[in-house]
């Protein structure tokens, strides 16, 4: 990068790192409220577990589905943990990124009011060092970007489990009622966590906007 | 940008006082940074804050090449002493820093690694300069518990970090005491609620009466020369210190 792009990009490089932070950090209350919702599907589907076993033959279908949804339930904390590692990585970097502005800065500021410029090369080396810390950030965004991605797409798989509990539930004879309202609760839940997946992969983190 | 100047020169051994910023912000404590030069090195004293840094490099750059600094002197631990340490590093990564060992381990949260600090003992350190031979002499708990000041036995000046500071009033920006007892008024205040030990103090007062001393350069305000030094010495001596409110 040249100085003078630098001097021109500078201020909006500052802001925008630390509009980064803030959105990671958002993004990163978002997941662990998400991680908070996946626990519960796990308790909700060991309830529903007892409650297929108490209806039997008729509820056979239904108790798949729940052990299904356990294990949904798992695989999504996994999931979120392993999302947690990345925001931490991404966290980190955007702090890297702010100190390299503020560096930066100074070192700038120093060469320019120094006698012939003295400093250049230092200054010259600074800034593709704080590019390297760019494009590692810009790494990390895509990678956090694309396990979000599979985050979703389980989601969505987990939804389509809730539904199918949900039709197995209207063929539990006595137990129709309670196991549908136990099917409704998935759905909803996992209707919960589709919708903040969603808003998160519209982050302007990921969009830059 | 600062001011350098040359307080003591001979031959290629100097000492360059950087001073006075009249674009410093006002929020900002003032600070005088010290160059000693001898050969082909140099070894800057309490190098300033981060905020400092480019009115500071600026003005060192003008008399010396940052890449030569071969270290750093940070008479204690506080932040308008050696928070700019990593942008120093930047122009020299072998640049060594030597600080009391009981901020060795807490000055690199300013930059640095394991390599560039030299945790200097209770009782002091020489420190070699190419070829020159500076001594790194006690003053701990003044203000700092872990605190020491420079001395340059050829040069015959006292690096005497805030002992010696002055809060001078704007205008009042005159590089040497020209009045003493105009000039320790503002110091005063400065030193009984920063310098925490009468004891300690006693017995800088007594060790740095046996040394020659032509100037004593403190990191705020004005530099004491010729009998000012003995004079303020005294004057600290007598002083009843580590006491707060009026």
């Amino acid at each position: 990068m040249t100085m003078t792009t630098a001097l021109t990009t500078r201020p909006s490089k500052a802001q925008q790192a630390g509009v980064d932070l803030l959105r990671i950090v958002r993004i990163n209350e978002e997941i662990k409220a998400v991680v908070g919702v996946a626990f519960r599907i796990n308790i909700m589907a060991l309830n529903a577990i007892f409650l297929a076993k108490r209806a039997g033959t008729a509820a056979r279908g239904f108790g798949v589905l729940s052990n299904e949804l356990r294990v949904f339930s798992q695989d999504l904390r996994d999931g979120m943990s392993a999302l947690t590692g990345q925001i931490h990585g991404c966290v980190t970097e955007v702090s890297v990124v702010l100190q390299d502005i503020r560096h930066t800065a100074l070192l700038r500021q120093a060469v320019e009011q120094s006698p012939a410029a003295c400093g250049r090369a230092v200054l010259a080396a600074r800034e593709l060092e704080n590019d390297r810390h760019t494009e590692r950030l810009a790494r990390l965004r895509k990678q956090l970007r694309a396990a979000l991605d599979d985050a979703f797409r389980m989601v969505e798989l987990g939804g389509v489990l809730a539904k199918s509990a949900k039709i197995e539930a209207a063929y539990g004879q006595s137990f129709a009622v309670p196991l549908a309202q136990v099917s409704g609760e998935f759905d909803g839940v996992v209707e919960e966590i589709r919708a903040s997946l969603e808003s998160l992969r519209r982050s302007a983190f990921f969009t830059g906007n | 940008m600062k001011k350098t100047k040359t307080i003591f020169q001979d031959g290629n051994h100097k000492w360059v006082a950087i001073v006075r910023d009249p674009d410093k912000p006002n929020y900002l404590i003032d600070t005088n940074e010290y160059l000693v030069t001898h050969g082909s090195q140099g070894i800057l004293l309490d190098p300033g804050g981060a905020e400092v840094f480019p009115a500071v490099f600026s003005a060192l750059s003008s008399e010396f090449d940052p890449s030569a600094l071969s270290a750093i002197f940070a008479s204690h631990q506080d932040p308008d002493i050696c928070s700019s340490l990593a942008l120093w590093l930047e122009f020299n990564p072998k640049m060594r820093c030597y600080v009391s060992w009981l901020w060795s381990s807490f000055i690199p949260h300013f930059g640095g690694t394991a390599d560039t600090f030299v945790a200097m003992p209770d009782e002091g350190l020489d420190i070699s300069l190419d070829g020159l031979h500076l001594q790194a002499i006690p003053a701990h708990y003044l203000h700092s518990s872990g605190n020491l000041h420079l001395y340059d036995k050829l040069a015959k000046v006292l690096f005497s970090g805030d002992v010696g500071a002055a809060l001078l009033p704007p205008g009042d920006d005159g590089l040497f005491v020209e009045n003493f007892d105009a000039h320790i008024r503002h110091a005063e205040g400065f030193h009984r609620r920063w310098m925490g030990s009468n004891e300690a103090k006693r017995r800088w007062c007594e060790r740095v009466s046996q040394m020659e001393i032509d100037m004593l350069c403190p990191q705020h305000g004005a530099i004491y020369q010729g009998a000012d030094v003995q004079r303020f010495i005294n004057w600290f001596d007598g002083l009843q210190v580590g006491i707060c409110g009026s």
